[in-house]
């Protein structure tokens, strides 16, 4: 009706019988940026999880709606293939599937054939755009390396950041996709959802602490979580302010 | 020791039962009553057969190995070595020990002829096998395949090889067993001894498909001098009634090094008990014992490990894998360490599941349904490198693995 991509609605969720959020209505529009920010613990990254639907983030009401949809039933492969992405803040590891076959079965572009090491010394187009991706992020060195096997906290960020733009989704969500990176690396991945906002159709829901990839992204809208609710919605303009006073003393003035 | 004494203390160790594994009666056999014959040529053996050697990698082409031994039950044998390849012999055992009258030194000194009943009623029988040797300072390259046969209905494949890596000499060896799956019951005793002398590297490298009705018990043992390298892969894919093996490898020279890898895929009612022991017995020996077990349909597995620190300086380490697909499978996963002097650096890691719920859930977020996921971790942790295996040698195995994930799938 209002031209929401995703909505959440009144939503409810526990983790093992506790209560993480206590009803949460966010929008997001097609193509906009938004932040989601929050002291530690409010539930960013449950409500991220929860929209991808994995299983033990239980809802116990509510609803999220996706283009005017229930997909409560969904199943997460269902989600994802409707186009709901979620880069994981810690990636479990998968022994002898390794990253550059991964990201050829989970991206319609490259056309990689079967499993890599039947393809030694063989080239094709899709694989060579493949390794320029890999080199643009600086993981070149993680191609032929497990999923996630030992990466480290910057190298998983990038990793993830790579997956989930080979999917093609319609909405991401990024969980602190800055955490963990150094100057060099924050600025290719600032560049990379900056290319990304300027092609215009996919939905950026990005949870940071930082100050920088927000900015750099311009984002749209400023969703705040504390203790399990949105309690404050803003804009880029906010973000200063924040940075300075911190969440504690930045909500007190503005909610009172 | 007099073959005299040797069937004497075979004789003793008759009703020895094995440490391990379900006691198979050994009189409800039959076994060969005369030595075997020879095949003179690889195009002496009928299509059917050369398609079942096949399925256990033998390249009957023979374009890429330096030599090839073919044995069916315990009746007929083919031995070859390429012509041009210097300082490589591969011959039946019955052959070797008349050729050479210093093999029996070798004969049950790795393996001692009343550890129990089989290996003591495979001396006590008609057997053969094969001999391998690299003689000195000689480099094959291109690997030796040998291929045991069975086809006969109620018998007993009785074997005992020898293979000995002479001094600064390398070699690689792969070895496919097949039964083909119209066997009735059957017995496959197999005992194989390995010597890496000093600077020596060996890898023997295994990729084994028995029938449902065939009963296997190895018995085999390495002894690697000084600077030697032994590296074991065995691949067993296919079902079969019960198997029994703990290879022993003593690293008996300073800086001996050895690596046990084994990956078992369990299906039907199949019992596997699968092993292996590395008895540290010199500084600076090394060595690392790697299973990867896969239990479905009915299937138990059982994966031991065994380290024995017998001297410092030494190190070792057991990684035992069980992933469990069936919820009426069974996998046990029993590491053991024993160190019995300071410096003897051992450790373990075991772990048997299923497959775990967050890799699934965090696959299925990248767009994979359920069985998709499932199966792509399946397929990864079947996955075996083998570091330092020609690479030949490495692509049989993954061959193997993908053969019978695609049958079993
Ligand atoms: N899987 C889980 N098991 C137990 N508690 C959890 C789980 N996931 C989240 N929580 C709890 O829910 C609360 C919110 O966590 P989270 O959503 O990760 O916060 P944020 O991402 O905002 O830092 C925390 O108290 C956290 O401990
Ligand atoms: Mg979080």
């Amino acid at each position: 009706m209002c031209g929401n991509l995703l909505e959440t609605r009144d939503l409810r969720v526990e983790v093992n019988g506790v209560p993480i959020l206590g009803g949460v209505d966010l929008e997001f529009k097609p193509g906009l940026v938004y932040a989601i920010l929050g002291p530690n613990a409010s539930g960013k990254s449950t409500l991220a999880k929860t929209i991808m639907g994995l299983p033990e983030y239980k809802i116990t009401g509510g609803d999220i709606l996706y283009n005017n949809e229930s997909i409560l039933r969904k199943t997460i492969t269902e989600r994802a293939q409707l186009g709901i992405a979620y880069a994981f803040q810690t990636p479990p590891s998968i022994s002898g599937v390794k990253l550059d076959d991964f990201i050829c079965r989970i991206c319609p572009d490259y056309q990689c054939k079967a499993e890599s090491d039947t393809l030694m010394g063989e080239t094709c187009a899709s694989k060579n755009d493949l390794y320029d991706n890999f080199e643009r992020l600086g993981i070149r060195n993680l191609a032929k390396r497990d999923l996630n096997d030992g990466f480290s906290g910057g190298e998983s960020k990038r990793s993830e950041l790579f997956q989930v733009l080979s999917m093609r989704p319609k909405i991401m969500f990024l969980d602190e996709p800055d955490s963990g990176l150094d100057y060099d690396s924050l600025k290719v991945v600032g560049r990379e959802l900056r290319t990304l906002r300027e092609k215009g159709d996919t939905t950026l829901v990005i949870i940071s602490h930082h100050r920088y990839v927000l900015e750099f992204l311009e984002v749209d809208k400023v969703y705040i979580l504390q203790q399990g609710r949105l309690v404050y919605t803003g804009d880029m303009s906010d973000i200063p302010a924040l940075e300075e006073k911190g969440y504690e003393k930045f909500l007190s003035e503005v909610i009172g | 020791m007099t073959s005299d004494d040797m069937k004497k203390r075979a004789e003793s160790a008759k009703e020895k039962q094995a440490q391990y594994g379900e006691d198979i009666d050994l009189d409800n056999y039959e076994y060969a009553v005369s030595e075997p014959s020879e095949i003179e040529s690889i195009d002496d053996v009928s299509p059917e057969d050369q398609s079942l050697v096949r399925e256990v990698g033998f390249d009957t082409s023979q374009e890429n190995v330096s030599g090839s031994f073919i044995q069916f039950d315990t009746e007929s044998i083919l031995a070859d070595v390429l012509l041009t390849q210097e300082g490589l012999e591969v011959l039946p055992m019955s052959q070797a020990l008349k050729q050479y009258d210093w093999l029996k030194e070798y004969l049950w000194k790795a393996v001692p002829v009343d550890v129990d009943k089989y290996t003591a009623r495979s001396e006590l029988e008609i057997y053969n096998g094969y001999f391998i040797r690299a003689k000195a300072g000689t480099k094959i390259a291109m690997p030796v395949q040998s291929c045991l046969i069975m086809k006969k209905n109620q018998t007993v494949q009785n074997v005992h090889n020898i293979i000995i890596a002479e001094e600064g000499s390398e070699l690689h060896i792969i070895n496919g067993c097949a039964t083909p799956s119209n066997v009735e019951q059957s017995l496959h005793l197999g005992v194989t001894e390995f010597y890496v002398k000093k600077n020596a590297q060996l890898t023997f490298t295994m990729v084994h498909r028995w029938s449902e009705k065939t009963d296997v018990r190895p018995r085999s043992a390495a002894i690697v001098e000084e600077n030697g390298t032994y590296i074991s892969s065995y691949a067993l894919l296919s079902p079969l009634k019960s198997i029994q093996t703990f290879p022993k490898v003593r690293l008996f020279g300073s800086g001996a090094k050895s690596d046990l890898y084994s990956i078992v895929y369990g299906s039907k009612k199949s019992k596997y008990d699968i092993g292996g022991l590395l008895s540290l017995e010199a500084p600076r020996t090394s060595g690392k014992v790697i299973s990867r077990s896969i239990a479905t349909d009915s299937s138990e597995i059982i994966a031991r490990g065994d380290l024995v620190g017998l001297s410092g300086q030494t190190k070792a380490r057991l990684e035992c894998d069980g992933l469990l697909i069936s919820d009426s499978a069974v996998i046990r996963a029993v590491p053991m360490l024993a160190a019995h002097a300071e410096g003897a650096e051992l450790s373990h890691e075991a772990t048997v599941g299923k497959v775990g719920a967050e890799q699934l859930n965090y696959l299925m977020s990248r767009g994979l349904n359920e069985e998709e996921a499932t199966s792509l971790i399946i397929r990864g942790f079947v996955k075996l490198k083998v570091p330092g295996l020609p690479p030949a040698l490495q692509s049989s195995i993954d061959d193997a693995i993908k053969m019978s994930l695609e049958g079993g799938m």
